[in-house]
């Protein structure tokens, strides 16, 4: 567990786009949205500057440079939170949470090179990072569901685990927990990718245990202290299909819900990987839906063999838009 | 931003009160480099060099340009009273939050989001303390432009007053960004703290060092064993010294004896102890106007205080380490041509700086139990809760939380008010960190015993040296060495001053947590259910009649006559109303004997009659083997009780025991005897169990 001291890079993101929340504080009104951010890196990149020069001291000249894209005013407010970012920095740390930039070496490659800009600008965890290179099963599914698929679900993360694959997942109740669960109860490697609240899942023993067995990560894109917003789950979506090799849709909603959203992603724009539907047990009208976008019904593997053809499937559609983007992590 | 000289100069004319005043060498260098933000900046200057002004004037000049309010870390209340003052005068709107002044926080709060304060001074619990962190500080933090840091020394392992929070501190500094402020001042740091400062707050850290020779002390070592000594020493020399001073003591303990007994002599002192509370402020107030001729304080009374012209620093025992001695004689003779800083050390001094030393750390015992009833729990624990699940006194309970969760990362974290495992393991560097620093604290031990065996004249260059500082201005002691002899007479009287004295104690007024169920009993316990406020005659192993008391305990198995004497006179002078006209005591299985002849004997000599009526009903271990009050309260729950067919007597009566410690055994007699129609019940003891 590592990714502190922060990089003075990491310092100035953090900066100028976190929250910084502790307690019920009112959040600063400046801070930079993904967008306003990324502009702003862009234009530091173009004056030969990185984010951490806004931080040397007294540097009037710098910000005057980025008046352009940024109201000279509003950054320096944000930087000048530096002592509040101490505080929250130090919180993190004591409940072991580390967090990281973009800018950073440790940030996984796989999220930078598959999603370039929409990559988080920050990743805040706890637990092993070297889990988050390794690939594996995205398993997503609904909140709510009936018992069997839940039982299906875990079986699914089971399955991962006892072929050597990581589990990748929202840890959300429902299915993601159902999954995680599965994995980890076979001695699998497991990452957990939040919407929310990661402070307080990471606190919670039967984590908590698996973290310190080394079997588990929790990350967020977002405050270890932010709560559930629709927006955050969406987003976060992204994040779990591109930490992962191939992808299992257990349940979903028709042209609603996260779920839907986020499969639909994979299969009409961003094409990163196999996408599987549940193909057993109940009928779903949104797995259907999926199938109809390309989606492959899961063939429902039994052994190690059969799992591992799972991950180079012969028919995936060669990326439509995206060109550039390698379907497979580069090394 | 740049840096307005006249303005600077202006405001520390007015802040001095004096239209002359210049700076003095290196203070406006220090606002200069920090209003100008040339990055961070270490000041070893001693106490009275004016470290305030540095701040203070910088924090006006940040404010003047539109900058946001300057946060001072500082451990030391009377210092920022004081400070609070001064700033004030320079228009700097000072404001403290601390645990003494709960009621003004709200307006505090409501101010500093008005951006009506210049400077908020905090100590560093306060910033360790979660509630503070979350409710208050948050809404300010984001505003914060400058960080000031007093006794920065304490953010090294090898400074010689290491506080556990400083680690907090130190990982705060270790995020900050390059842009924000920062300050840290200290009046000593030998050359291990500058390396380990430097390597905290930046290998870019300006250092601004001063002089570390007092050419205007005189200090001298003078080796009295006995606490009679002493006592009569301070006595007989008090009257003889110049001016006012302070009488250093290492414990709260011994501060009030030894002031007591001072005033018993016709000298005009004060203790001032951590325990003193509200008055504390009306002390310094007293020696700084000279109204009393010296503070008996420990070391509450701390390295902020600046009287100028004080002109005697007394230690009745000597202090753990070099440094702090320096420090606090230091205080003496800053604006005088001469003045005294006396060591006198004694037999105990040993004893209780091991006691510091050894209690230091929480043992691989209490931090094993602490995290074993922790993992048990996977929704966490408070305090009491653990203190039901483990047998570790409080005090070391809370101890052993502070100190890991300050660990980087910690094995524990406080959420809201329970404590609960965090992913992470305590590692071995604790351990070793513990080890290192004991030992470091042995190594100082043995300087200092060295420092008392030094020859008149030669105290202030081994100082000077043991600092790393440069010895070769140190000049001959301006003053004539105190006499090192003690008149016989005042000796015997010290004794029996030492021997008079009891010790009151209070009645418990609430069960334990969780209550007594053997006995049905929780909550507040009913008003006529009450014991009444006790006595001790001393204190385990004490000078005075607590060494009798243990002899008797162990050895004799039998209480001597002179401790019935003693307990007679201190029952005159004490004489509790309505007066008991009866005597009982507390059963033991152990020594059934043993208390019930002292009480018998006691009552003879007090022409009272005495009954027993109470009985213990089975084994329990000594309350004093149970380390905290909710182990002892469930050890006595059920052993004790009523067993004469009828209550003798109706009216009030004295309740004897030997030992008093966490008065639950007297609690529960009282209980039983009221409950069953006695009057008020009187608890007396022979001594009170040790330290905590």
């Amino acid at each position: 567990m590592m990714a502190l001291p922060l990089s003075p890079n990491a310092q100035a993101i953090l900066l100028l786009t976190a929250p910084l929340m502790v307690g019920h504080a009112p959040l600063s009104p400046d801070l930079l949205t993904p967008g306003e951010y990324n502009c702003l890196a862009r234009h530091l990149r173009e004056l030969g500057r990185q984010p951490a020069d806004l931080l040397s001291s007294d540097d009037g000249d710098l910000f005057r440079a980025c008046q352009p894209v940024m109201d000279e005013g509003r950054l320096g407010r944000l930087v000048r939170r530096g002592f509040l970012l101490s505080q929250v920095v130090e919180r993190w740390e004591s409940r072991a949470i580390w967090v990281m930039s973009r800018a950073d070496a440790e940030y996984p490659r796989r999220l930078k090179g598959r999603l370039r800009e929409d990559a988080p600008p920050l990743l805040y965890g706890c637990g092993d990072i070297r889990l988050l290179t390794s690939g594996g099963l995205a398993v997503v599914g609904s909140r709510q569901t009936n018992h069997p698929v839940i039982e299906y679900t875990m079986a699914a993360g089971n399955l991962a685990a006892r072929c050597g694959r990581t589990l990748v997942s929202g840890g959300a109740k429902g299915i993601d927990q159902a999954a995680m669960d599965g994995a980890l109860a076979a001695g699998g490697n497991v990452v957990g990718v939040l919407a929310d609240s990661l402070e307080k899942v990471a606190l919670k023993r039967e984590n908590r245990n698996s973290i310190v067995e080394e079997q588990l990560v929790l990350i967020s894109p977002y405050d270890p202290c932010a709560g559930f917003t629709v927006g955050h789950a969406m987003q976060r979506n992204k994040v779990i299909y591109a930490l992962a090799d191939a992808a299992l849709v257990v349940s979903s909603d028709v042209n609603k819900g996260g779920t839907w959203a986020g499969a639909v992603e994979q299969l009409d724009k961003l094409r990163l990987l196999p996408v599987y539907v549940r193909s057993t047990g109940e009928s779903s009208k949104g797995l259907d839906a999926l199938r109809e976008k390309g989606a492959l019904p899961w063939p429902n593997p039994q052994d190690a063999g059969e799992f591992e053809a799972l991950f180079s499937p012969t028919m995936v559609n060669p990326p439509a838009t995206q060109g550039s983007l390698s379907l497979f992590p580069e090394k | 931003m740049t840096y307005q000289s006249e303005k600077s100069l202006e405001l520390l004319r007015i802040g001095s009160g004096s239209p002359g005043a210049r700076f003095r060498d290196g203070q406006e260098e220090a606002i200069r480099h920090i209003v100008e933000g040339r990055g961070r900046l270490l000041v070893v200057q001693s106490t009275g060099w004016g470290k305030s002004f540095v701040y203070f004037i910088a924090a006006r000049l940040l404010r003047e340009e539109g900058n946001g309010p300057a946060l001072l870390i500082s451990p030391l209340l009377s210092l920022m009273r004081n400070q609070i003052a001064a700033a004030h005068r320079m228009g700097v709107r000072a404001a403290t939050i601390n645990s003494d002044n709960l009621d003004e926080w709200s307006d505090v709060e409501e101010r500093f989001g008005k951006n009506e304060i210049d400077i908020l001074l905090i100590s560093p619990e306060r910033l360790a303390n979660e509630r503070f962190r979350t409710q208050v500080l948050a809404r300010i933090a984001g505003q914060i432009s400058l960080l000031v840091i007093d006794e920065a020394h304490c953010i090294s392992d090898w400074g010689h007053d290491f506080r556990p929070h400083y680690r907090l501190l130190e990982r705060i500094v270790r995020s900050l960004p390059p842009n924000l402020r920062l300050l840290a001042t200290t009046a000593t740091a030998n050359n291990r703290v500058l390396a380990d400062l430097a390597s905290v707050l930046g290998p870019r850290l300006e250092v601004s060092r001063g002089d570390l020779n007092r050419s205007s002390l005189s200090l001298q070592t003078i080796s009295l064993p006995s606490q009679a000594e002493r006592l009569a020493w301070l006595a007989e020399q008090l009257g003889t010294l110049q001016g006012h001073g302070i009488i250093y003591t290492l414990t709260v303990r011994d501060a009030e004896q030894v002031a007591g007994w001072l005033k018993s002599r016709g000298h005009v002192v004060e203790a001032y102890t951590g325990q003193t509370g509200p008055g504390r402020e009306e002390l310094e107030e007293a020696l700084l106007h000279n109204r009393v001729k010296a503070l008996v304080a420990t070391t509450a009374l701390g390295m902020g205080y600046d009287k100028p012209d004080l002109a005697f620093v007394v230690h009745y025992q000597s202090p753990g380490s070099v440094v702090a001695y320096y420090q606090q004689a230091g205080r003496a003779g800053r604006a005088l041509n001469a003045a005294y800083g006396v060591l006198l050390s004694g037999e105990e001094e040993t004893n209780i700086t091991d006691w510091f030393i050894k209690s230091a750390f929480p043992s691989r015992r209490e931090v094993a139990a602490v995290l074993e009833a922790l993992e048990k729990e996977p929704d966490g624990l408070s305090v009491p809760e653990i203190m039901a699940r483990v047998n570790v006194s409080k005090g070391r309970i809370e101890k052993t939380m502070a100190l890991l969760s300050l660990e980087s990362p910690a094995p524990m974290a406080k959420q809201g008010h329970k404590w609960q495992l965090t992913a992470a393991k305590l590692s071995e560097g604790f351990w070793e960190r513990a080890e290192r620093l004991t030992a470091l604290r042995r190594t100082e031990q043995e300087q200092m015993q060295e420092y008392v065996r030094l020859p008149f004249g030669e105290h202030m260059g081994f100082l000077v040296r043991a600092l790393d500082g440069d010895p070769s201005g140190v000049t001959p002691p301006p003053l004539a060495p105190l006499p090192t002899t003690v008149d016989e007479g005042v000796v015997r009287e010290a004794v029996a001053y030492l021997c008079r004295d009891g010790l009151p104690f209070e009645p418990r007024k609430k069960w334990p947590d969780g209550g007594m169920p053997q006995y049905g009993v929780k909550g507040f316990i009913a008003q006529g259910h009450l014991a009444q406020p006790g006595r001790a005659l001393s204190i385990l192993g004490d000078a005075g009649w607590g060494g009798d008391v243990g002899r008797g305990r162990s050895l004799d198995l039998h209480f001597s006559h002179e401790l019935v004497d003693a307990c007679v006179k201190m029952m005159g002078e004490w004489n509790p109303q309505t007066y008991p006209t009866w005597v009982t005591c507390i059963p033991s299985l152990r020594h059934p004997d043993l208390v019930p002849d002292f009480a018998r004997r006691l009552a003879d000599a007090l022409g009272l009659p005495f009954h027993v009526v109470l009985a213990k009903t089975n084994h329990r271990p000594e309350q004093k083997t149970m380390a905290n009050s909710s182990q002892q309260a469930r050890n006595i729950d059920g052993s004790l009780a009523f067993c004469a067919p009828r209550l003798p007597r109706r009216g009030p009566l004295f309740l004897v025991d030997d030992l008093v410690d966490s008065r639950w055994t007297f609690t529960v007699a009282s209980w039983l005897l009221r409950s069953h129609g006695s009057g008020e019940v009187w608890p007396v003891a022979l001594a009170q169990a040790g330290r905590e």
